[in-house]
């Protein structure tokens, strides 16, 4: 819930990879249950990049960050991108792309719609990629309506969200900026635009 | 200024605005003429057992004239955006409108009349209409295997479509040719099809996009919207084959099955709406809220009626609590709040900023919409039930008077809109 949730106190983070976006879509392979148990994952996780093509992805969620395993891929040729989704979760994105950006970490607050938040220089983030509608207008609006502190937010989002702008109108925020990717359309929001 | 500027850019592009508000415009004027032409014959409803005349013309006004006209429009600027895939080209919705409305016109006035020649125009115009909506709406579905909260009730409402069109060249054919053996089992068939059908499962498709949507909610459960999709689809199936074999426990089975699709379909919305974020619901909400109600009052009736209750009173009064107690109500509900919606959403296509939602809404004439449309269920259900033809008329001029009230929205609404566009 964003309104226990201290996002002023957020550090902040450096960007995402532009890669990223098209990692959303890919499953995750969690191995949090083996670790528990004792077993030790590594074995099946080397069989899943192995079967990874050149410019593909896999996803690890695990209950640490596994950085042995970051280096190993890295090694590998693979970058990696993980988040810390909360107490004993994180998860890892690999790309096999010659490791040329081979680590980044980021903390993230997951939001109960699954909208990952996080600060960076600009001000807060919300990634709402592949939620289903509409999570990605209730993740935005329940993060502006409990802040009124807040005066910008930028969004992540993988199409245009025209239906959004009625209720920014009638909360008096507005878009100032929009910039597109493959699946990433980022859009600055402030309020009084 | 970006708003406007990067919906200009989107990939997945609304409409233009003009496709969408063409239909509303249309929906608005056919639902005076709808109200008007009732309150002229107002005197036949009550004992109505079907047949041509003013009632029949009514009818037809609103339920092509308003709920397939709002249906229409709602789902060419909608569905595309909720399944993010393409609906089909801007001409083939703008036909579609250029046939409704003249065949709209000329069914009335051919059902009214008995002009035989004008109602196989006006029904030929109109068939083209809805199998050419059908059609756009069928090639957007088949492409989405995710939203089946959606998809399924859309599906029904679509193979629905296609049997009332064939039900209805039938009966227009007929009434030249006489060319059938039991014409009530037909139209019964007809009338079922398309309120329950077509239009029942467009409602239950549409409440899973704009419900959640509006209230701010999580989204309707994949699993209950197969479940209520699957249950309607029974219960459509067995009414069918009750309504036109004259078996009439197949009927009471499919009006009993009809209850559970809506039980299930009250528990999915009752669970939307306890997540929701906006906690006071908009004064929209008020005629969703009575249309549900008094969907379950007609599918009480038409058990009743399968039951053997006396048909004079009881046929109506389904009829009533169908068309203008739940579909019409659920309608003009939903046009009050997505009109001012796409015209927010669409302002500010230059650049400039968009105009307030709560600045295109004259809730006043909403308020005495509400007023005079809900005495207007009330009188004329008395009107039936007592057998009071002035009773009727009543009810039907103060259903017009809601009308003209809705009707002084939408053109301050458009006014409003408008003046916003000019200034920015």
């Amino acid at each position: 819930m964003v309104g226990v949730v201290d996002l002023s106190s957020r550090p902040v983070q450096d960007s995402p990879p532009a890669w990223l976006a098209s990692a959303l879509e890919v499953p995750s392979l969690d191995v949090r249950a083996a670790l528990a148990q004792g077993e030790d994952p590594l074995g099946l996780l080397m069989e899943a990049a192995d079967r990874v093509d050149f410019g593909g992805f896999f996803v690890v969620d695990a209950p640490f960050n596994p950085s042995p395993l970051r280096r190993i891929l890295a090694a590998r040729g693979f970058s990696s991108y993980g988040r810390c989704l909360g107490a004993g979760h994180w998860r890892v994105y690999f790309h096999l792309n010659g490791a040329a950006d081979w680590e980044h970490d980021s903390e993230v607050e997951l939001l109960e719609e699954g909208a990952m938040v996080w600060r960076e220089e600009d001000g807060l983030h919300v990634d709402v990629r592949k939620l289903r509608p509409p999570y990605p207008m209730v993740a935005i609006l329940r993060l502006i309506d409990s802040s009124p502190e807040m005066a910008r937010l930028v969004v992540h989002h993988e199409r245009m969200p025209q239906y959004l702008l009625p209720e920014l109108a009638e909360r008096g925020w507005g878009v100032v900026r929009v910039t597109e990717e493959f699946q990433d359309v980022r859009l600055w929001l402030e309020r009084g635009a | 200024m970006f708003a406007g500027a990067f919906m200009m850019g989107a990939k997945d592009r609304l409409l233009p605005p003009v496709i969408p508000f063409r239909f509303f415009a249309s929906a608005v004027l056919f639902h005076v003429a709808g109200w008007a032409v009732l309150a002229w014959g107002a005197q036949d409803v009550p004992g109505f057992q079907g047949g041509g005349g003013a009632v029949v013309a009514a009818l037809h006004l609103v339920t092509l004239g308003v709920l397939a006209m709002t249906a229409m429009g709602a789902a060419y600027q909608m569905l595309p955006v909720a399944t993010r895939r393409q609906l089909g080209p801007a001409w083939a919705c703008s036909l579609s409108w250029w046939l409704f409305n003249p065949g709209i016109v000329a069914l009335g006035l051919g059902l009214g009349t008995g002009w035989s020649l004008v109602l196989e125009v006006g029904a030929g115009l109109c068939v083209a209409a809805l199998a050419l909506f059908g059609l756009l709406v069928a090639r957007n579905l088949a492409r989405v295997d995710d939203l089946p909260a959606v998809t399924w009730p859309a599906w029904v409402a679509m193979a629905s479509l296609a049997a009332v069109l064939v039900l209805a060249v039938v009966l227009v054919v007929d009434m030249d040719v006489g060319l059938l053996t039991d014409r009530p089992a037909l139209a019964a068939t007809h009338a079922l099809l398309a309120g329950y059908g077509f239009m029942g499962m467009l409602v239950v498709g549409f409440s899973a996009v704009l419900v959640p949507m509006f209230v701010l909610s999580k989204p309707v459960d994949d699993a209950q919207g197969k479940k209520v999709a699957a249950v309607a689809a029974l219960a459509l199936l067995v009414a069918v084959s009750g309504t036109l074999g004259r078996v009439f426990w197949l009927q009471a089975l499919g009006c009993v099955l009809g209850l559970g699709a809506v039980g299930l379909y009250v528990v999915m919305q009752r669970r939307v709406l306890a997540s929701r974020m906006r906690k006071k619901l908009e004064p929209f909400f008020r005629l969703l809220k009575a249309g549900w109600a008094l969907q379950v009052l007609s599918l009480a009736a038409a058990l009743a009626l399968a039951l053997g209750a006396p048909a004079d009173r009881l046929a109506p009064l389904w009829g009533w609590l169908l068309v203008f107690g739940w579909l019409l109500s659920f309608a003009t509900g939903i046009l009050q709040r997505i009109m001012p919606f796409l015209a927010s959403m669409h302002s500010g296509a230059k650049g400039g900023k968009p105009v307030l939602l709560s600045h295109l809404t004259h809730q006043r004439l909403l308020d005495l919409h509400a007023a005079a449309h809900g005495a207007a269920l009330a009188l004329m259900m008395a009107a039936i039930v007592l057998d009071q033809p002035l009773l009727a008329r009543l009810a039907a001029v103060s259903g017009l008077a809601g009308a003209l009230a809705f009707g002084g929205f939408a053109a301050v609404l458009m006014t409003r809109y408008r003046a916003h566009e000019r200034s920015s």
